[in-house]
Parts: structure tokens; C-alpha cells; sequence
């Protein structure tokens, strides 16, 4: 009798687990058959515009808008009557990147209308189809507002698909109170302050100012260039040098008092609650990036979006951002309003600079074998 | 017993195995598919049976799986020297204070995992009072720090990771029959005697259970080592996740979590070969063949 049972529950067993079987079978071919791949083939969704109503979601970098009452938010809400939920979760491009891919490859963007990427981010989307084009006639004041040295980038010539949200430069982070001579990358190395240095995560920051540091022009740099200078910026992470690898969250460590120095990003001085630390241009340049706003495949509510878009470059609205996120606008018109209003911020450097500031500054750019230089980062980073 | 009756276990076994199919194996499969593919971001991802992702995943990376051995292990000792005289004192020394012991076990669970260790990273901070008593006691050298230290990350997941010793060890003691403990000194064994051939034994069961609970998550653990780590404190789930987020190489992140997964396994198997498949279940079967 037990024996019997035991046989019988055996079978039933088998039954139960050929079902599991054919269950997973049957799941997984419902599932796609490439992940990943897709590409841009020239024929874009265009973001269609009309009315501006409705809900509206955008993520954003951190500290990278004046918030409260008076804030844009707010009075974007008051003006047009959208209900905006505005997401600080940039943190860094390549992670922001990661946690979307999955739902933009399905054509979704997790309820997001704008984000907001730099721009070989904005770039790197737009290859793999994942933005949509934008219709120059419902963004006048857009275009009428950009600078023009923002009109023509080389990555999207005529502004197709990203508009400028701010400019800005990579340089030193310098608690002066602790280590007022560090004036270039190269101080970085000094083993005087060891452990109390910060690099950004991001390839594309940190690794061209070390090229500069020791001469080679990234604009021109070979993929032997970008892997010396990651090896130097691995030895110094090996030896401890280099505390860690962040993303926006070095102006936390400055303000903690955990670091002396941190390479990072010219506005962020709203954000550095160290009343010591300031940002140094590097004696050997700065690199020069900007955030754009990009519209993702599948957002909801693109006319609102682009209501957005045209509300930011109203000179008006773009100098009370200027005034409290102190990054380099992209609007026209920003300097006039502000030196009358705050002139001590109109004559900052770092908020209007001029040509000869940054003289020896850099465009970002991407290494020109992506994929073998990001992996040797990667490999850095994740020491 | 009818037939009905002789499937009732598997009426009964069902919703189980359905959520065991949805959230386990189906998820396994589809890692275990992605890990076989090749292609990169730009091309796609096609299915190849590429086997090679397996050791390519393992290259490079070596260092980082040896750490977090060494880091989760730690880790766990000190839980268990930790948590066994708490759990111990609970269970028998606390009187009408049990409970709120065991609820200050249970509290910190209240406040995500994330916030507690950020605020250990603000606790710990270079120029925090902590690290000034700990330098003035010599603990810490004059311009030593504790934050971005293995030490850091071991202490962060020891305390992570503590009430998931503390328990299991709770409920094996609380059981455990004092009767024995007085038979044992009643044959003049000394209370060493007693803990060591008679406590010890009877709560191998919870020892095991508690090093399982806490060793495996904290093998995989990243979140320490991120935030309370620093340049070369790096554990292998930071490498799957710089893979995954950073890289997004999806095939070779797969493969590397599928080997971890394996290579858990065969530790956690010989272990409880080890310690005892009857210490761990405190089954029959064992006794059986004894």
C-alpha cells in the first residue's frame, strides 16, 4: 500500500513538473526574440503638439531647479493648469540609462515625457530609437531664445531632437579651507591627500580631464590615450588615492567635510552646503557639456512637454532658474535681465563665461572604440 | 484513501508551486536564456549559446568574489559571536524584558534598509564625533577614517544582516528544555560542560540556519559596499550591477549571477554536509539512520 502511494505521488510529481516545463516554454516564447538592438532608421516619431493640459512627468538631474512656492514648477503649474510631477532621479547618465532601457526597447516610457541627459546620452538614444523628433514650429520661443553656439551641435545638427536644458563645466571641487593649492588634475594625484579625493563616475568627465592634465587633446585623443589615462586614474584608485567613484552625490562628501577635493560640475554650488568649497577652472581647461531635454518613445502628453520646453526659455522664467541652479543658461537674454536684478551673479565666471575662461576647455566626446574604453572604466570603477 | 484524498497535498501544494513558477523558475529561465546570448546594446542581443560568457564573466573578476567571501564571512562570525550571547540572554536571562528585547531586535526593520545605512555613512563620517573618539582612543590613526575601509563594509553588513541571526538562534533556544541543562549538571558537568555537550549541540539547528540566512544575502549585497565603501571595497553584486546598469553587458551580468548562484549552492550544500543535514532540518530521516 505505501509503495503504491509512493509510486503514485512520483507520478503526480512528473505530471506537476511537466507542467512547470511546458508553462516556461510557452512564457518564454511570448517573450521578444532580441533584446536590445532596434535602431534609428530616419523615420522618428514626430512628438506631436496642441493644447497644454493634462498631467506631466519629468526627471530630472538633482538640485537642478529652484523649488518651492515661487519655484518654475509651481509656476508652470499656475500658468497653464498642468499638473506637473517633477522626479529628481538623474544621478548619472549610464544608470538613469540602465534602469529605463528594459521599458524603452518596449516602446515605454515609464510615464516620463521629458528627460533630461547629456548630450552623447541624448546621442546614444536617439541611435537606438528610443527619442522622438521634435517639430520646430511648435517651439518658437525655443528657437528664437537658444543661444547661438548651442544651435548646431555637432551630435544633432540643428537641434532635431534635444534642446539645452543648462550648460556646464567639469573642473575641481576644492575645499580651501583644506587644500587651497590644488590648481590642476595633477594635484589630484598628490599623495598628500590621499583618500580624500573623489572622481565622477562618468567616463566622459573624468577621463579627458586627466588627458588634459598630462597634455593630450581629448578632442583628438586615440583609444591608446583614453586607456593610458585610465590606467594612471585604476592605479590611483588601487593605491586608495581615490576615495570613490560618484555621481552628483561628491557634493555630499564635500559637504560632510569627507573630502578635500572631487572632480565635478561648475554649478553645484547651490547644492555644496560647505561654505569653503569652491569650483577652480583646472589650470590645463575645463570640459564642456550641456543637459538636454529629450521627449521618450511612448510619452504621454507631448503637447505639455513641449509647453514645457517653450516655458523654460521664456528669458524671464530661464533667470530665476539661472539665479538658483547658477549653471550656464542656454536662453538669450538671461545676462540683461540678471545685471540689472543681481549683478554680482551676472559678472560670475562660472555662470557667464567668457571665451578666454574657457579658453582651454573641451567638448565632451565619447572615446572612439566605446565599447572596449567604457568596459576598461567599468572594470576602474568597479575595483 | 481514495483518490481525492491522495491528491489533496498537491491541491494544498499548489499555490506554493505556482508562486514558486512565477517569481523562481521563470525568472531563472529567462536569466539562464539571456546568458546564453551574444550581440551588444547597438546590435542586439541574439540567442547564440554562448557558452563563453560564463568563463568571460569570471575573468577580471576574481578579486572582487574573493572579497566578498571574505567580507560576507566575516560579516557572519560576527553576527553569530554577536548574536548568540543576545539571543542566549533573551531567551533566558531577561525576564519580563523579553519581549521588548525582541522588539528592539525587530525595530530597526521599521526604517528601510537604505536610510539606516546612509545614516551610518553621516554616523561615520570623517570629521563626525564617532571617528574623533575612535581616533582619540587610538582606534583609528590620527588621519585614518572609517568610512570608504573594509571595515566599514563588514560592519555594515553585520548589522544589516544581525537580526536575521539573532532570530532563528531565538527561536532554537527559546525551545530549548532547561531539564536537560540541570540533568547535565547533575552528572557534575560544569556550566562550559554543559553549554559546550549539551546547549551547543541542541541549537545547531538555529546556528545553521542563522549563518544561511545571513551569509547568503550578505554574499550578494551591494548596497554596502557602495555607499559605506570606497575605491577597491567593491563586492561582486556591484559588479553584476556596474554590468548590468553601467555596462550593460546583460549576457555576461546573467552568466556572472547564475555562477554565484552555483557557486552558493555547492558552498551552502557542503556546509550542511558539514554541519549535519539533521542539525539543519531536525528531521527524522537522521535519526533514523543513526
Amino acid at each position: 500500500m505505501r509503495a503504491g502511494e509512493r509510486s503514485n505521488g512520483g507520478a503526480t510529481r512528473l505530471a506537476v513538473a511537466l507542467v512547470a516545463l511546458a508553462l516556461t516554454l510557452g512564457l518564454a516564447a511570448c517573450g521578444g526574440d532580441t533584446v536590445g538592438g532596434g535602431g534609428n532608421s530616419g523615420d522618428a516619431e514626430v512628438a506631436k503638439g496642441g493644447p497644454v493640459k493634462g498631467e506631466l512627468t519629468i526627471s530630472n538631474w538633482p538640485g537642478y531647479i529652484d523649488p518651492g512656492a515661487g519655484g518654475t514648477v509651481a509656476e508652470f503649474e499656475n500658468e497653464t493648469g498642468v499638473s506637473l510631477d517633477y522626479i529628481e532621479d538623474v544621478n548619472d547618465n549610464n544608470s538613469f540609462f540602465g534602469k529605463l532601457q528594459p521599458q524603452l526597447e518596449q516602446g515605454e516610457s515609464g510615464g516620463r515625457s521629458i528627460f533630461v541627459v547629456t548630450d552623447w546620452m541624448a546621442k546614444q538614444m536617439w541611435d537606438l530609437g528610443y527619442l522622438q523628433e521634435l517639430n520646430r514650429d511648435d517651439l518658437p520661443t525655443v528657437f528664437q531664445n537658444l543661444v547661438p553656439n548651442l544651435e548646431n551641435p555637432s551630435f544633432d545638427p540643428g537641434r532635431k531632437y534635444s534642446i539645452p536644458w543648462q550648460s556646464g563645466m567639469t573642473g575641481i571641487w576644492v575645499d580651501t579651507s583644506k587644500a587651497p593649492d590644488i590648481k590642476s588634475v595633477n594635484d589630484l594625484f598628490d599623495p598628500k591627500y590621499k583618500g580624500k579625493v573623489t572622481f565622477l563616475e562618468e567616463m566622459r568627465d573624468s577621463v579627458p580631464l586627466v588627458m588634459k592634465a598630462e597634455g593630450v587633446d581629448p578632442e583628438e585623443a586615440t583609444n591608446e590615450d583614453w586607456e593610458k589615462a585610465i590606467e594612471k586614474v585604476k592605479g590611483a584608485a588601487q593605491s586608495g588615492q581615490i576615495r570613490a567613484f560618484t555621481g552628483n552625490n561628491y557634493t555630499e562628501e564635500l559637504t560632510a567635510g569627507n573630502i578635500v577635493a572631487a572632480i565635478g560640475w561648475s554649478g553645484d554650488a547651490s547644492i555644496v552646503e560647505n561654505p569653503n568649497a569652491e569650483w577652480r577652472m583646472p589650470t590645463e581647461g575645463c570640459v564642456l557639456w550641456s543637459d538636454n531635454m529629450v521627449i521618450p518613445v511612448g510619452a504621454p502628453n507631448t503637447p505639455a512637454a513641449l509647453g514645457w520646453m517653450e516655458f523654460v526659455y521664456e528669458p524671464e522664467v530661464a533667470a530665476d532658474l539661472t539665479e538658483y541652479i547658477t549653471y550656464v543658461s542656454p536662453v538669450d537674454g538671461v545676462k540683461d535681465l540678471l545685471s540689472n536684478s543681481n549683478p554680482q551673479l551676472a559678472k560670475d565666471p562660472l555662470v557667464f563665461p567668457s571665451a578666454e575662461f574657457q579658453e582651454n576647455c573641451s567638448t565632451q566626446d565619447s572615446p572612439p572604440d566605446v565599447e572596449s574604453v567604457s568596459a576598461a572604466w567599468a572594470d576602474t570603477v568597479a575595483g | 484513501m481514495s483518490r481525492r484524498q491522495r491528491l489533496v497535498p498537491y491541491w494544498l501544494l499548489g499555490p506554493g508551486l505556482l508562486w514558486l513558477l512565477l517569481f523562481f523558475v521563470v525568472p531563472m529561465y529567462f536569466m539562464g536564456e539571456l546568458a546564453l546570448r551574444s550581440g551588444s546594446l547597438t546590435t542586439g542581443f541574439t540567442f547564440t549559446w554562448e557558452w563563453a560568457n560564463f568563463p568571460d564573466s569570471l575573468s577580471g573578476h576574481t578579486e572582487q568574489i574573493v572579497r566578498s567571501f571574505f567580507y560576507a564571512g566575516t560579516a557572519t562570525l560576527l553576527a553569530l559571536a554577536i548574536g548568540y550571547p543576545l539571543a542566549y540572554a533573551i531567551a533566558f536571562r531577561a525576564g519580563r524584558f523579553k519581549l521588548l528585547l525582541l522588539f528592539a531586535v525587530i525595530a530597526p526593520f521599521f526604517t528601510t534598509y537604505l536610510i539606516r545605512t546612509i545614516a551610518w555613512k553621516t554616523i561615520l563620517s570623517d570629521d563626525s564625533p564617532l571617528v574623533g573618539v575612535l581616533q582619540a582612543l587610538a582606534l583609528v590613526p590620527e588621519d585614518g577614517r572609517v568610512l570608504a575601509t573594509p571595515a566599514a563594509v563588514i560592519a555594515g553588513l553585520t548589522y544589516n544582516f544581525l537580526p536575521f541571526m539573532i532570530l532563528p538562534l531565538y527561536a532554537n533556544l527559546e525551545r530549548l528544555d532547561m531539564r536537560l541543562i540541570e540533568a547535565a549538571k547533575d552528572l557534575y558537568a560544569s556550566s562550559r560542560t554543559a553549554f559546550l555537550k549539551v546547549t551547543l549541540p541542541l541549537t545547531m539547528p538555529g546556528i545553521v540556519a542563522g549563518v544561511l540566512l545571513t551569509f547568503i544575502p550578505a554574499f550578494g549585497d551591494y548596497i554596502n559596499a557602495q555607499l559605506l565603501g570606497g575605491t577597491g571595497q567593491a563586492m561582486v553584486g556591484n559588479v553584476i550591477q556596474s554590468l548590468y546598469l553601467n555596462q550593460r553587458d546583460y549576457p555576461e551580468a546573467a552568466a556572472l549571477s547564475f555562477l554565484m548562484m552555483a557557486l552558493i549552492l555547492v558552498v551552502v550544500s557542503v556546509y550542511i554536509r558539514f554541519a549535519g543535514t539533521g542539525a539543519f532540518m531536525g528531521d527524522e530521516d537522521e535519526r533514523e539512520r543513526v
